[in-house]
């Protein structure tokens, strides 16, 4: 293939677009910002990886088992493994490009200890991992866009995929400069968009990740799989318009959990799970603060000010901008938040969809994670994942037909057109405020057949009036025509937290407590004719 | 409390100012103030005229992105991170950045920033780092530096950074160090780049350093260029 579109700029879409470029494949790099914009910068625990240096008894074998377990054996063992043996060169690949890791006297990248893993092995830059590895990739694919290989283009925005007969041919995208919808014709369309934050409102991510790009997908044919299986970071600290990550690496370093019960300080997790208990997986201790029904603090204040200067001075700057807490004193109130999507766009091992051409990397797709991820294997499951693609694609002939989509594009600008011309004062957002509303109280830490039932009525409404209602034309369209999209995303979500009768991982239904065999394979779900279809992966199609 | 607000429709139309009331509360950034005005079933200015929603930029609300950098009260900053109760004064007056073109309202583009990067081939290559003692003495600031969020107040505030033509103001100076200091061998090629676009240009302010929400040291940025 020579001419690829990739759709996304942060750590995963970066990466697949230089290993692109690397290969000789001109990438056009679409999003509306700069890299620098994007939810990457707000990673800041670390990255997973077992090196030549690993800690003592570790081994890539122990990660595998670590992120299988973590994820509640719904991940395919063959993608894991492909993804844990290749951390080492994933590692060695972001030092050879100048990440400024965390390193020993002798210039060593450190690790630190991350939740559910039974080893040390999360390495890290400071508390912002995710900005220090985007800084290295934005100059590396600076490098290729100077060499005329990648050429980004900005104020741009996906709207849907080019897709005739099972084949993938490109995308229509808006352009804000000009605002007018454009096919960009391509051998191969690479998603790399993120999470799905607006289903849920304030969350932890950016507002840029809403999950727009799954649920077109989905409308045009594109499987989603394994929806329900939403992750919420256990420690938050909330305000007025989002819920603020206090990362994972706070526990890691000794941070301990605990309420007040009659003026005593209950740490409640070490004394249910032993002295590790802060570092239970994210489910877990997620529930376990609901289940508490108390406010919940997070001391880090005994680790001292060298430690916190030096390891967390990212949590200490947070908590007094926005919490006015002095945290070398105070301890951290902190709340669950909605944090990661296991689920997302269905792909098989070399990140392809159910459609030909058409491939997913990063935490828009779903493959690795199972039923629950581990803290430090997000981010190198989108690198990872960028470089399956992109030697997929590299290796592969461009389709020798162009079929014209010529209706496709004058049906967007039209709907384009017209709702830019409506005289409306409603503004879309209060559709997507009262989705968010539904899905924080119905797909909750804590789920059952009956509130997902009023989920599903609610968003069914919100699908019922949405379209009839004409809005405020002077937000950026783009918010205007996402909505369908966002809430075909939610419905579908709503409908396989319905259909998975168990808990399992970050799913956890009350009136089916117990994990069961029956519910062991990924759940899969299309749309037909109208129809969200649901079935479970039993045969492993996504398995290779 | 009054806002008043600069704003402009497209990027070729004419600006103008609106002012709107705010009565949210208190304990709140200027993005939240933003949020609050824009969420409404209308959208009206102070004296009751219906207006158009105001158009900003926001990604992650938490002052990393960069995405919300404007001018409040005088003052170049990052919307998500100046708190109502800091404002001087009993108004706030909100304009986009200068020194970029207005693509709607508060939304600049700032791409220059990337293009004169891009253009200098700035980029670090192979890591290759330098000495054992000097790494240790360079690692922090080379932590600092790429936590720059290319958000554009250093350049905005800059007495000398016009449009980004010659002069690429402080920003590019950190990459330049940043590449230069990470990959020991291509310094000598980069101070020669960041002595024709930065240091001849720069009349040492400094006010870049104030206004920077991740607090990079220009300082050292410039010392350790000009040792190279």
């Amino acid at each position: 293939m020579k001419d690829v579109l990739v759709i996304g700029s942060a750590i995963a879409g970066m990466a697949c677009a230089v290993r692109l470029a690397a290969l000789g494949v001109h990438v056009t790099l679409v999003s509306p910002f700069p890299s620098e914009r994007s939810q990457s910068v707000m990673a800041a625990g670390g990255i997973n990886g077992v090196t030549s240096e690993h800690e003592d008894g570790d081994s890539v074998q122990s990660h595998i088992d670590d992120t299988l377990k973590g994820g509640a054996f719904l991940a395919g063992t063959t993608a894991v493994t492909g993804l844990c043996t290749r951390a080492e060169e994933i590692l060695r690949y972001l030092e050879s490009i100048g990440t400024v890791f965390s390193v020993d006297g002798k210039g060593r990248p450190m690790r630190r200890a991350f939740g559910g893993q039974s080893h040390k092995r999360t390495y890290y830059c400071g508390a912002s991992t995710g900005k220090q590895i985007v800084s290295a990739l934005v100059m590396e694919a600076r490098r290729f866009e100077a060499a005329g290989l990648i050429t980004r283009r900005l104020f741009s925005c996906f709207h849907s995929a080019l897709i005739r007969d099972g084949i993938c041919y490109g995308a229509i995208v808006f352009d804000e400069g000009r605002h007018a919808m454009e096919a960009v014709y391509a051998d191969a369309l690479i998603m790399a968009t993120g999470g799905q934050n607006a289903l849920f409102g304030k969350t932890t991510g950016s507002t840029q990740c809403d999950g727009y790009a799954a649920g077109r997908l989905f409308l045009q044919g594109v499987e989603l799989k394994n929806p329900e299986f939403i992750q919420y970071h256990p420690t938050t600290l909330e305000t007025a318009q989002k819920k603020m990550l206090i990362t994972e690496a706070a526990r890691g370093e000794g941070g301990r959990l605990f309420y007040e019960r009659d003026g005593e300080r209950v740490f409640f997790l070490e004394e249910k799970y032993g002295p590790k208990g802060n570092l239970m997986t994210r489910d877990v201790i997620s529930r376990e603060i609901e289940a508490a029904g108390r406010k919940v603090f997070l001391d880090i204040a005994f680790l001292g000010k060298e430690l916190i200067d030096s390891r967390l001075a990212e949590v200490r700057d947070i908590c007094a901008k926005y919490g006015r807490i002095d945290v070398y004193k105070d301890p951290i109130p902190v709340t669950p938040s909605v944090h990661f999507f296991m689920g997302g766009l269905a792909v098989h091992l070399n990140q392809e969809t159910n459609m030909r051409n058409l491939f997913a990397v990063g935490e828009c797709a779903s493959i690795y994670h199972g039923a629950n991820r581990l803290g430090g294997n997000s981010l190198l499951a989108a690198l990872y994942g960028g470089f399956t693609a992109a030697e997929e694609i590299a290796g592969r002939e461009a389709p020798n037909t162009r079929p014209d989509f010529a209706y496709q594009l004058r049906e967007a600008q039209e709907e384009l057109e017209k709702s830019g011309s409506a005289d409306s004062p409603f503004p879309v957002m209060y559709i997507r405020d009262m989705l968010a509303e539904s899905m924080q109280a119905y797909l909750g830490i804590v789920r059952d057949g009956e509130r997902l039932e009023k989920g599903l009525s609610d968003v069914d409404y919100l699908l019922g009036v949405a379209k009839r209602i004409r809005y405020d034309s002077s937000v950026m369209p783009y918010y205007n025509y996402s909505l369908g999209g966002i809430l075909a995303a939610a419905r579908a979500t709503l409908v396989c937290a319905k259909e998975r009768k168990e808990s399992r991982g970050a799913h956890f239904r009350a009136d089916h407590p117990q994990t069961e065999a029956a519910f062991g394979s990924a759940t899969l779900i299309a749309f037909d004719g109208g129809a969200y279809r649901v079935r479970f992966d039993r045969e492993g199609a996504y398995e290779r | 409390m009054n806002v008043r607000i600069l704003r402009q429709q497209t990027p070729v139309s004419e600006p103008y100012w609106e002012t709107f009331l705010y009565d949210g509360p208190e304990d709140n950034s200027i993005a939240g103030l933003l949020d609050h005005i824009n969420y409404h079933d209308d959208i009206v200015t102070a004296d009751g005229k219906r207006t158009t929603r105001i158009g900003w930029e926001c990604s992650c609300l938490q002052g990393i992105c960069g995405s919300c950098a404007m001018v409040i009260n005088g003052v170049p900053a990052l919307a998500c991170e100046t708190m109502l109760r800091d404002l001087r004064g009993k108004e706030a007056e909100i304009r986009p950045l200068r020194k970029f073109p207005v693509i709607h309202d508060l939304v600049t583009d700032r791409s220059s920033i990337h293009q004169n990067l891009m253009k200098s081939n700035m980029y670090i290559g192979e890591y290759q780092p330098p000495d054992e003692k000097d790494r240790e003495k360079e690692h922090r600031h080379q932590y600092d530096a790429a936590k720059c969020l290319k958000c554009g107040l250093c350049l905005e505030v800059c007495p000398n950074y016009v449009n980004g033509n010659s002069f690429y103001g402080a920003a590019f100076a950190n990459d330049c160090y940043l590449a230069a200091s990470r990959n020991h061998k291509k310094a000598k090629e980069i101070a020669a780049i960041y002595g024709e676009h930065f240091g001849k240009g720069c009349s040492k302010s400094l006010s870049c350093m104030d206004v920077c929400p991740m607090k990079i040291s220009m300082t050292a940025s410039m010392a350790k260029m000009n040792a190279k």
